[in-house]
């Protein structure tokens, strides 16, 4: 039955689920609450029932003004998903930027909003100052945004809050996780959560573990193994403290990060496909195959070239130092074994390059990583060389090429055009960053690695994300970091939208 | 003249001599001057200041005390009885001992896996850390309260709203 009425039905739509988003993330600060409560600490307590109670007022008023929608469900279209993924995530930076706020630990809003961004976006730069002394329950916030954030927070919200989710596939591709593990999405949502809160268990027990040998005290080691096992896993890079990884001073928990967050840059699907039994994928997948590669190029590379400054003169360094931050670059995590400047001042134009290359190509689609993805990588490499063969082949031949990703698929026109497209926004962004930078007075190396590191959500920084940036530099990375982890469709999807309704009430 | 000459001399190099037994300000560095000199820096002996952050992570008879001075972080590796003379450590609730640490400067630490870092000889409290008293501001607390008020009122409407439509 259709009750809506009028021709902007389609704002009842998104405010109803956008007002459910809203909803669960209000939830979710239960989370810092209680640590607050059990760790006293009630300045953060109080930031963040004010966080929650403005954000409980405004999903209610919003599914309020959409309540129609509940009887009007099968209007919801792909148009739908891709605005309330969207706007939820603009809505959302606002809205968790107030704890943030409230700690006085930013300089500004902007610096804000731009933390917030990153840790959804699971990108990992921070502008928030001296974190050594924010409270705990504030560092569980942003680790937790950093979590939600690379599972799919839309997804969440919705799977877990409406009863029923007919067509919630729509926002699930909304949110760059178009995967069907099962039929139904709230299936494959669960599968998704599952698998992410049994690595959670694992992984924060392990980093646990090696927090109290490498001489952290019990409670100090289970918080530091839960965020940085929460960073590792969505490949977000946030850290406790101002040295990032370098405050540990340890090989194996360094180790231990470099596990998890290799797997949290895998594909989901690939996940769950290794723990139904089939572990040939792991090696027949076009992703791992592509990432295998690549990473293994581009470590060689950055090693050959580092090994000629004379810095680091073993193996072991050469692997802590080297290796470790191509791998966090490639995964897009950006945990940082070195500081900032030593990119600048030790690396070399090369092995910026290097990092830079692998910053966007990134991990693996539908996972917690960023980047343009292996996948279309592989994809265009695949395309690549069919088309050689096909040059090569007799023309009365036709000859079908495939893929394997989960299962075996036809390496098809559109599908390569998709991934080109995708890949050509990408640079794009990059490239607008890289300019931007440059024009605001950085060299060139740097304002490329800064700008490769945002478009691929990676975190990793050369020295120029600081509270003393041009403003325009910190709005232009919160755009970059949003476009480039929603995969540019949703954003433009808003953005038509919004053109769209403007037109529609010109002509009226 | 020659007299004169060596007399200047002398008195220079005991005047330098008595200079150079206590630290002055000019002769701390910075860590962030370290990380963008550490080339030139490297395996020389400095002194630094800053306040001891987190906690002392012991490692046998050694431990890592990481020192924060503003401009940037640094770990400092340093016997077990100096990482036990430190108090506090700086985090939410308190400020950290302030540090006077004269080391050797590593750029790539042979010992530690490449990390950069000071080995120290000596270590100073030379201001105590202490407890921060933690104070909610009354307009935060009223705010909170009427917020969370206007939230239920909201999440009753929004029950009875919900409930009509669906009946």
């Amino acid at each position: 039955m259709n009750t809506f009425k009028g021709r902007f039905y389609s704002i009842f739509i998104i405010s109803y689920y956008t007002g459910f988003v809203v909803l669960g993330i209000a939830l979710l600060m239960v989370l810092p609450i209680l640590t607050a409560v059990a760790l006293q600490e009630w300045n953060p307590f109080w930031d963040f029932v004010i966080t929650m109670a403005i954000s409980v007022i405004l999903g209610l008023l919003l599914i309020i003004i959409g309540k129609q929608t509940r009887l009007n469900k099968s209007f919801v279209q792909w148009k739908h998903g891709f605005v309330v993924a969207s706007l939820s995530w603009i809505i959302l930076m606002f809205l968790c930027a107030i704890p943030y706020l409230l700690s006085g630990h930013v300089n500004s809003l902007l610096d804000a909003c731009f933390d917030v961004m990153s840790g959804f976006t699971t990108t990992g730069m921070v502008l928030t100052q001296d974190l050594d002394h924010i409270s705990l329950s504030l560092n569980m916030w942003r680790h937790m945004l950093t979590f939600i954030g690379g599972q799919g927070m839309v997804v969440l919200a919705l799977t877990f809050l409406l009863k029923e989710t007919g067509g919630a596939y729509i926002f699930y591709v909304g949110e760059a996780k178009d995967i069907d593990l099962v039929p139904n999405v709230k299936g494959t949502a669960r599968i998704i959560w599952k698998i992410s809160m049994v690595y959670l268990l694992i992984g924060t027990a392990a980093l646990w573990i090696d927090g109290m040998t490498i001489g952290l005290t019990p409670l100090s080691a289970f918080f530091n193994g839960l965020f940085i096992f929460a960073s590792s896993w969505s490949t977000g890079g946030f850290a406790p403290y101002t040295q990032n990884m370098m405050y540990y001073h340890s090989f194996s928990y360094e180790s231990l990060t470099i596990i998890f967050f290799i797997l949290g840059s895998l594909n989901f699907g690939l996940h769950y496909a290794i723990l139904s039994g089939n572990k040939k994928e792991l090696i027949k997948n076009i992703e791992t195959q592509s990432f295998f590669i690549t990473s293994f190029l581009a470590s060689v590379l950055a090693v050959l070239w580092l090994a000629r400054t004379g810095v680091y003169n073993d193996a072991i360094a050469i692997f802590r130092r080297v290796v470790y931050n191509v791998l966090s670059a490639h995964t897009t995590t950006g945990f940082g074994s070195v500081y900032a400047r030593q990119f600048a001042l030790e690396w070399g134009d090369f092995g910026i390059l290097i990092l830079v290359i692998v910053m966007l190509i990134g991990g693996s689609a539908c996972s917690t990583a960023g980047g343009f993805k292996g996948l279309r990588v592989g994809i265009i490499f695949k395309s690549i060389l069919a088309d050689v063969k096909r040059l090569l082949a007799s023309e009365r031949k036709v000859k079908v090429f495939r893929f394997h990703h989960i299962k075996d698929q036809i390496l098809a026109d559109g599908l390569v055009k998709a991934s080109g497209l995708i890949i050509i926004c990408y640079l794009i962004t990059f490239a607008i960053g890289t300019l931007i930078g440059t024009f605001c007075g950085y060299p060139l190396a740097s304002a490329a690695f800064e700008s490769a590191s945002i478009t691929g959500n990676v975190g990793l920084s050369i020295g120029i994300t600081a509270t003393g940036m041009p403003a325009v530099m910190k709005v232009y990375y919160i755009i970059a970091m949003y476009l480039g982890r929603l995969e540019f469709l949703s954003v433009f999807a808003l953005i038509g939208f919004i053109i769209g309704g403007i037109k529609k009430c010109w002509t009226k | 003249m020659l007299d004169k000459i060596i007399k200047t001399l002398i008195l220079t190099v005991s005047l330098l001599f008595c200079l150079s037994g206590g630290v002055s300000a000019a002769d701390v560095v910075e860590l962030n001057q370290l990380v963008e000199n550490a080339e030139a820096m490297d395996g020389q002996t400095v002194t630094v200041t800053g306040e001891a952050i987190g906690e002392a992570m012991e490692r046998g008879d050694h431990a890592w005390v990481n020192i924060n001075d503003g401009t940037n972080a640094m770990g400092i590796w340093m016997p077990l009885d100096d990482a036990q003379r430190i108090k506090f450590f700086g985090d939410y609730k308190h400020i950290g001992d302030q540090l006077q640490v004269t080391g050797v400067f590593n750029q790539a630490c042979a010992q530690h896996g490449g990390d950069v870092d000071i080995h120290s000889n000596s270590i100073t409290v030379i201001e105590a850390g202490y407890v921060t008293e933690e104070s909610v501001s009354s307009p935060k607390i009223i705010i909170g309260f009427v917020l969370v008020f206007l939230a239920s009122v909201l999440g009753f409407i929004y029950l009875k709203i919900i409930k009509k439509s669906d009946g």
